[in-house]
């Protein structure tokens, strides 16, 4: 794979976006869809891998944890994607704008990931547009790439 | 020897009672993150770094245990403490459990 040009880059402590229309329109899209996703009971399949257990082999102490943290769970992903919808069409982003995006690029990636059912770290991704999944494929393939330039930006200034 | 037994035995024994359920809950807790498939290996070493203030190295290490070891121990305290960590790498989207050592 060639370097592509990047799109997140650290210039005196704030991250300059070089994205394409179409990409913000795209990432627009995928945050109002990830806004319905959070929606849902944290129990559906869809949602599940954004809510893990603390307490592997202890119910009563999970119910406990779960009680306590999902709605701060749930609403601090909201307040994610509100940020980044405010600041979707900006040409750079403050720290905190940017880590806003990354936990909503990474929410939106195990959401893709768990209906992709990927199980396998070294698992290839094969593209055929005639798989049903193949939209899902291509998204989850996008924001990867997005997400490792957000994380790389942010490294660089660590 | 002048007698402070009496006065020192008083305030010892305020500390003393020590049950087994005490030395139960001094037991430290552990905060541990598991392989997944999904996150990057570079979003789990800023995450490292970022919640617990671990350099690059020691960040790096961790998320290497992670990947090959399939888990690694991240984190160590009271109960509430490893419940804030374990909360704070759920926010994350890191699957993180706790127990006690």
């Amino acid at each position: 794979m060639t370097a592509p040009r990047r799109r997140v880059v650290s210039r005196s402590g704030r991250y300059v976006l070089e994205l394409d229309p179409r990409e913000r329109e795209l990432i627009r899209q995928l945050l109002g869809e990830l806004r319905e996703l959070l929606a849902l009971d944290s129990k559906d399949p869809r949602v599940r891998r954004l809510y893990p257990s603390a307490y592997a082999d202890d119910a009563e102490k999970q119910d406990e944890y779960s009680r306590l943290t999902q709605d701060d769970l749930e609403q601090g992903r909201l307040a994610n994607v509100d940020l980044v919808e405010a600041s979707v069409d900006e040409a750079s982003l403050d720290a905190e704008q940017l880590n806003a995006w990354m936990q909503a690029v990474n929410s939106l990636r195990l959401v893709l990931g768990t209906m992709l059912d990927i199980n396998d770290d070294d698992q290839e991704l094969s593209f055929d547009p005639e798989d049903p999944d193949a939209r899902t494929q291509a998204l989850y393939g996008y924001l990867g790439g997005l997400l490792d330039e957000i994380v790389d930006a942010q490294l660089e200034t660590l | 020897m002048r007698s402070l037994g009496v006065v020192s035995a008083a305030p010892a024994e305020v500390q003393l009672p020590s049950t087994d359920d005490d030395v139960e809950a001094d037991r430290p807790w552990i905060v541990i993150v598991w392989n997944d498939p999904i996150n990057l290996m570079s979003y789990v070493v800023l995450v490292f770094q970022k919640l617990f203030g671990y350099n690059r190295a020691k960040a790096t290490e961790l998320m290497l245990d992670v990947h090959h070891k399939g888990r690694a121990v991240v984190s160590s305290g009271t109960r509430e403490k490893a419940e804030l960590d374990v909360f704070r790498l759920h926010e994350h989207g890191l699957w993180a459990t706790m127990r006690q050592d």
